[in-house]
């Protein structure tokens, strides 16, 4: 075995490549630290799950140039107020429902899902809706049997998926607890139903 | 000992006789994918088709689990090919690697059935357990989850226990290592949280660091074998430059997980991380580039198995096209605010895992034909030669397809539906209705039907491929 | 923080994101077969293909307002440095690589075989 030049060798580049990995692999679980310690429920990215029971906007910051969701006045979902606890059920159900139903097969969640049918992260705030007062129960009767629903002009239509109406109530809760997550701007430009300026 | 060009698991060792096992049950879930995706692109097109039937979310669903799955078949059974090979002994523990197979593919068609047949459930816990966890690309159940743990595990074991007793590669050492981070990632989606930030978040994990790190690790290790065996390319070089990659790719993939992280809820430095890695990640590409013009150069390009080392080169292609250019044209945070979930995503997705994981997969069944007719000639003059060239053109040429005709929707939604309407409910129908988007989407189910007859003729190619040739394979041992 | 591309420059973006990596390509392709085949006169093409992708690394910088921060304009000037150097870093490894494997075996045996499609002409490289 001659000399070899140590930056060519397979013995320099095994140790290299175990300390890169290990190194990135450190750093992402410090960020992973950090980043839960940010997007915990009930922390100023990611509201409180009690946030269903607040008027939720949407709203041009200067500072950041993004616009960002805003937590107004109280509004109760269903007109009735909820405890931390009950809101977090409540929210909890709706999760449950959107995963065991498949949503994110046609739908996208903060952008990730399939792309058949439209992102829901704004879904509160859409102006499908038409008007902030008929929303809720738009939605819930929507959830449970979309196929007779106005849809668009493609004929694409959401199918019946045997939703009851505490679950229908739930993803709603779900839906208006996620339209409050701070998601740096993303939908970028989005127009939310009528907002009170 | 049968005669040349006659399939014989004689000719096989042990490990790629289970090797085998896993190719074909790949190679037939790559179809059912295929099926799955024509069905799901024709519900563009045909909305009412198959509707309250099998509606798009299934078909979809089934469309990308089996691609994961057929992969995953395809990377196991690569793995078990080289495993007696590069540790020179018969693999520690075939018999439970081989009871395992049977469970895993029996799971497998539990699974899917389900998918089929009862497709949702309540919004309960035990919909999760029972029929689908509804997180997309790991839908799988939780019980399917921990079997695929398990399954993995014993995968493990067998790699590890049998490199272990005869001796360590720098093939074997990577492999091993890489299997660990392969089961232990995927624990990350194994569990159910309320916040769907902190579910999205661990979702990637899986995600990403499986796609975009160890699979991709395990991608250079089947080169590395791959190239030694088809071009006869030595093993101090090859092992060398599999530790470089393996630098290059885990330095680069695992915090350029950063670049999923811009819109679901994660801080904002997220986004100088994600655009910074984005940035650097196609430099090991370019590099990559300048090796292979090296190799070129030096080696005697004889190659011992035409059609793996086609596809070998096509890995090449697809994975610097798929990964590098069409990931590096809509990643950036300033551009991806409008790209994020439109059916750019699904451009990107459909050539960088067909031209990185696909097509070596592909080169593998190629060497396995190959020894499993008794080493039988696969060079030039081929018997029956058109059809594994007419096969590679179809499948490519359609990818390609489906690929610019997914751009065109994309390219007009991110700017109709997302700068222009704002990306509320009327603005994404508005860009679905659009010329661009729905002449996109029948493109692209014009070349998805050429790349099934490509499918097609792959299949017949790979059981018929040799039969008829009575010279044996090329020696390329010699070369440099 | 970012700042979003406007719509006007969307195409530019996207193609001059493309060009970049195309261009790194090129000049990295260019780069390693001028020296392999020993064509110096090949070289200033693949210079040239660098003068583009600095070019595309430019507009896409100006298009996607990379400009307006410290940060992002360091990553693009990392970028031009790293594109530049990686082939030049890569042809180096190459050649100690295959020379170190080559003085730990004999020479290959002279091989008598006929000449195969896939073959190309061995030469000797003067690094």
């Amino acid at each position: 075995m001659t000399t070899e030049i140590w930056w060519a060798s397979g013995i320099f580049w095994r140790k290299t490549a175990i300390w890169v990995t290990a190194g990135s692999f450190v750093v992402l679980v410090f960020l992973t630290f950090d980043s839960m310690s940010q997007i915990t429920a009930g922390t100023k990215r990611v509201p409180a799950y009690s946030a269903i029971n607040h008027r939720i906007e949407y709203r041009f910051d200067e500072a950041r140039h993004v616009q960002v969701p805003v937590i107004g006045a109280e509004e109760p979902l269903f007109g009735r107020k909820l405890t931390e606890q009950e809101a977090e059920a409540l929210v909890d159900k709706g999760k449950l429902t959107v995963q065991a139903k498949n949503c994110m097969s046609c739908h996208t969640l903060l952008g990730n899902g399939a792309y058949y049918a439209p992102d829901l992260t704004k879904a509160w705030l859409d102006p499908f809706w038409g008007s902030r007062e008929m929303r809720e129960e738009l939605m819930v009767e929507f959830i449970k049997d979309p196929s007779d629903k106005l849809h668009n002009g493609l004929g694409r239509r959401m199918p019946r998926l045997g939703i009851t109406d505490e679950e229908a109530r739930a993803v709603v809760a779900f839906l208006k607890w996620m339209s409050t997550i701070d998601t740096n701007g993303f939908p970028y430009n989005f127009k939310p139903l009528d907002q009170e300026n | 000992m049968t005669a040349l060009g006659t399939i014989d698991g004689t000719n096989l060792n042990g490990g790629q006789k289970l090797a085998v096992k896993y190719f074909c049950v790949a190679a037939i879930l790559f179809g059912a994918q295929i099926a799955f995706g024509l069905l799901a692109g024709l519900q563009y097109l045909i909305p009412d088709f198959l509707y309250e039937v099998l509606d798009f979310s299934i078909n979809r669903m089934v469309h990308i689990n089996a691609m994961v799955v057929w992969m995953l078949f395809g990377f196991i059974g690569s793995a078990y090919w080289l495993m007696e090979e590069e540790s020179g002994i018969p693999v520690v523990g075939l018999k439970l690697g081989n009871l395992v197979f049977w469970i895993f593919t029996a799971a497998v068609a539990v699974v899917v059935a389900v998918y089929l047949l009862v497709q949702i459930g309540p919004g309960e816990h035990s919909t999760l357990w029972l029929i689908t966890e509804g997180r997309e690309y790991i839908e799988a159940p939780r019980w399917a989850d921990i079997g695929i743990v398990v399954c993995l595990l014993v995968f493990f074991f067998n790699a590890a226990a049998t490199f272990n007793k005869g001796k360590w590669t720098g093939i074997g050492g990577v492999l091993v290592l890489d299997l660990i981070a392969l089961f232990g990632i995927y624990l990350a989606g194994m569990f159910y949280t309320t916040n769907i930030s902190v579910d999205q978040y661990w979702w990637w994990w899986v995600i990403h660091l499986w796609v975009e790190a160890t699979w991709e690790v395990l991608v250079g290790v089947l080169m590395a074998y791959g190239l030694m065996t088809v071009l006869g390319a030595r093993r101090k070089i090859v092992e060398t430059w599999l530790y470089i990659e393996v630098a290059l790719m885990f330095g680069s993939g695992i915090l350029g997980l950063g670049h999923h992280y811009f819109w679901i809820g994660t801080p904002e430095y997220w986004l100088s991380i994600g655009g910074f890695f984005s940035a650097l990640e196609p430099v090991p590409l370019v590099a990559m580039v300048v090796h292979a013009v090296f190799d070129s150069g030096v080696h005697k390009m004889r190659s011992s198995n035409h059609p793996a080392m086609a596809w070998l080169i096509a890995h090449a292609f697809g994975n610097f096209f798929g990964a590098g250019v069409w990931g590096f044209m809509h990643t950036l945070p300033q551009i991806n605010l409008y790209t994020h979930g439109t059916q750019w995503s699904a451009s990107h997705g459909h050539l960088a895992f067909f031209g990185a994981y696909a097509t070596i997969n592909i080169a593998f069944f190629y060497i396995a034909m190959q020894k499993w007719r008794g080493n039988v000639w696969m060079s030039g003059d081929l018997v029956g030669g058109w059809k594994w060239k007419w096969s590679m053109v179809l499948l490519n040429l359609g990818m390609v397809g489906m690929t610019m005709g997914l751009l065109v929707a994309g390219y007009e939604q991110s700017q109709i539906e997302r700068a222009i309407e704002g990306s509320t409910w009327a603005g994404y129908f508005a860009a679905q209705a659009h010329p661009w988007f729905q002449q996109g989407m029948f493109w692209r189910m014009i070349f998805g039907g050429m790349f099934a007859a490509g499918y097609v003729l792959l299949v017949l190619d790979l059981l018929t491929i040799g039969r008829h040739e009575t010279r044996p394979a090329q020696n390329v041992s010699a070369g440099g | 923080m970012i700042e979003p591309v406007e719509l006007a420059d969307f195409f530019v973006t996207f193609f001059s994101a493309a060009a970049v990596i195309l261009c790194g390509a090129l000049y990295a392709l260019l780069f390693a077969y001028s020296r392999i085949r020993n064509m110096p006169r090949l070289m200033p093409l693949a210079y040239a293909a660098y003068a583009a992708l600095f070019a595309s690394v430019i507009v896409l910088g100006d298009a996607a307002n990379l400009f307006g921060s410290l940060f992002w304009a360091a990553v693009m000037m990392l970028m031009l440095a790293g594109y530049l150097a990686a082939p030049h870093a890569v042809w180096h490894l190459c050649v100690t690589t295959h020379a170190a494997a080559q003085r730990d075996m004999p020479a290959a045996p002279p091989d008598s075989s006929s000449p195969e499609t896939f073959q190309r002409p061995c030469k000797e490289k003067t690094p």
